[in-house]
């Protein structure tokens, strides 16, 4: 036990003591996320306008289809406050079944809180479209505008990718940080020297899976306390069902790093390997964009990647605020994932 | 008679049809320095690793002060002291924290700096390993193989790629961990070396051993069958120049 600890210990220091190890794995994702932050994919100088007509009116709605601003849909009244709570609506109205121009019914306008800008400048067009038609009636009751605020969560797109850089650095740590510093181990007889002494050869690897798995709960942190800080992300989940669904994903990154370093003789030969395993997961996994616009079969085919359940585990919780329960399908997806990696890790490690 | 605290019979070891130690015996006494001579390939270092329970032992049996090395290796591993060649340590922990960690793996709480001392690498307590020089390595190396006060060292070629002054400089650590009480086992391919440290050697080759004996006896056997040297040996030598001129202290450390 006592050895375990100093084992532990000695770990820490090994990998603290290397910068670079800083840099890639805490640095190296913010900056990403940093970069990223200035790709605006979200306004397109446009204000989006839900409608939900329960009256026989054609001309209001058509006055406002002809302002080109306005990016309209129409539905049923659940089903645009469900966008508009999600942040795809800035502005949802609501044309009571009573409605009509000379009338006096009020129109409700739901308003997105959480975009100002857009909300005051699409409120001020309806607006003008009504006193228009108010006004070419000129009956004394007319209609009016009631605004209801509604707090929107308006997921932008770092909302979605820094969950995914999450899941990626969380791989990146467990392949390339496992499987070169063994291989580095293996090669200069380090792992051999300890062979000779009484130690307990599954004392060593467990000391360094407890240290790599605690430097992934702390990236886990890092990134989801700078998202919400720095970034300004809407994280609704629970933090510690982040941490479980991390170390989860760990375990499998980490023993995949450990069967690259069982097959593999320096580190030439395990850069190659652990390329071919990280990049196509990288592009394919929905990281950076969703996976959505796939064709078919890649589709099919990358929704059973480790990295595809990590990122989608992560995303569901940290932007749906879905709880371990609700993403059962991804934590599934890497139960099966990781026990697939233990074994391969048992059958492939290799001490010389 | 002798008290022998390792003892090697018939010891043999295949690789596929290459037979690379082929059933070799020898007895290494107690506070003794014994060689295991031979040209690269011989079988040294396959030895040396069947002895510290490093690879498995095809046929012949290993006594290690009164262990069977085959059954007990794990009580083996306890009296060994075991210096590997190119022999490294981890990145990134100090000499001092490096021996305390191999001290922890046998259970044992060692005091970091009187091991250096031994090895004359005090002031290095704070270093890493990849900031010294060959020499420094190679004491260093020596000095973890002593965290456990091992009954055996073992040393696989700990001089190859010194120069002259810090293979002697070695050599005199060497001596003095012998007069301390252990017995050291070390393999070579310079002889003026096994001359100088062994009290006997074995000499291997292509997996056997072809001699078995102290190294002054060996010579006069030679002579005795009647062997001169082709040239009559000059009172100095090249090397005894280089060490006259650049003189005995260590460099680069």
């Amino acid at each position: 036990m006592r050895l375990k600890g100093k084992l532990i210990v000695a770990a820490f220091k090994m990998f603290f003591r290397q910068k670079e190890a800083i840099i890639w794995t805490i640095l190296l994702p913010l900056f990403m996320i940093f970069l990223f932050s200035f790709v605006n994919f979200d306004s397109l100088g446009t204000v989006s306008l839900g409608i939900v007509n329960h009256s026989q009116d054609t001309v209001l709605i058509g006055q406002l289809h002809g302002i080109k601003t306005l990016k309209i849909s129409t539905g049923d009244e659940n089903e645009e406050l469900a966008q508009l709570k999600k942040g795809e609506r800035v502005l949802v109205l609501v044309l009571p079944a009573t409605f009509q121009p000379s009338g006096s019914d009020s129109l409700i306008l739901y308003v997105n809180a959480e975009k100002p800008q857009e909300l005051q400048a699409g409120r001020m067009m309806i607006q003008r479209v009504l006193d228009e038609l108010v006004f070419k009636q000129s009956s004394i009751p007319h209609p009016t505008l009631q605004a209801i605020t509604v707090n929107s969560r308006n997921l932008t797109y770092i909302d979605f990718l820094l969950p995914g850089i999450l899941a990626m650095s969380i791989m990146q740590t467990g392949i390339f940080g496992v499987s070169f510093s063994f291989v580095i181990l293996k090669k200069r007889g380090i792992l051999r020297r300890m062979l000779a002494t009484p130690m307990r050869p599954s004392d060593f690897i467990a000391a360094q899976v407890i240290m790599r798995l605690v430097v992934l709960m702390v990236q886990t942190a890092v990134m989801v306390g700078a998202g919400v800080w720095v970034f300004k992300i809407h994280f609704i989940g629970s933090m510690l069902d982040m941490l479980v669904v991390g170390v989860l994903g760990g375990v499998i990154f980490l023993s995949i790093g450990f069967a690259l370093s069982g097959i593999s003789k320096s580190e030439d030969q395990v850069a190659p390997l652990a390329n071919i395993i990280v990049l196509p997961m990288m592009f394919l996994s929905g990281v950076f964009f969703s996976r959505a616009s796939l064709p078919g079969m890649a589709y099919t085919i990358t929704g059973f990647f480790p990295l595809t359940y990590l990122a989608d585990g992560l995303r569901n919780i940290a932007t749906e605020g879905a709880t371990l329960v609700m993403i059962w399908p991804q934590l599934l997806g890497l139960t099966v994932w990781a026990i697939i990696a233990v074994v391969l890790a048992i059958k492939a490690f290799r001490w010389e | 008679m002798t008290d022998s605290v390792l003892e090697v019979k018939q010891l043999t070891k295949h690789y596929g049809d290459l037979v690379a130690v082929n059933s070799i015996s020898f007895d290494v006494h107690r506070q003794e320095v014994f060689g295991i001579l031979g040209p690269n390939g011989a079988g040294k270092t396959t030895t040396l690793e069947m002895i510290e329970t490093l690879r498995p032992i095809d046929s012949g049996t290993v006594i290690l002060d009164g262990l069977d090395v085959k059954k007990q290796a794990q009580e083996v591993k306890r009296r060994i002291g075991v210096q590997l060649q190119a022999s490294s340590f981890f990145d990134k922990l100090s000499l001092k924290e490096l021996l305390a960690l191999f001290g922890e793996m046998y259970d044992r709480q060692v005091d970091p700096l009187a091991l250096l001392d031994e090895v004359e690498l005090r002031d290095k307590a704070r270093s890493y390993v990849a900031a010294l020089s060959g020499g420094q390595k190679q004491r260093f190396s020596i000095a973890a193989a002593l965290v456990n006060n091992p009954v055996i060292l073992f040393l696989d070629e700990p001089t190859t790629g010194l120069d002259p002054q810090a293979r002697r400089h070695l050599w005199g650590v060497i001596r003095r961990i012998r007069t301390e009480g252990k017995t050291i086992v070390i393999t070579t391919h310079y002889m003026d070396e096994a001359e100088e440290l062994c009290d006997r050697v074995a000499i291997m080759d292509r997996g056997n051993i072809i001699a078995y004996a102290p190294p002054h006896e060996l010579i006069r056997k030679l002579i005795d069958k009647g062997f001169t040297k082709e040239r009559v040996e000059r009172l100095a030598n090249l090397e005894d120049v280089f060490l006259d001129m650049t003189g005995h202290t260590l460099r680069d450390e």
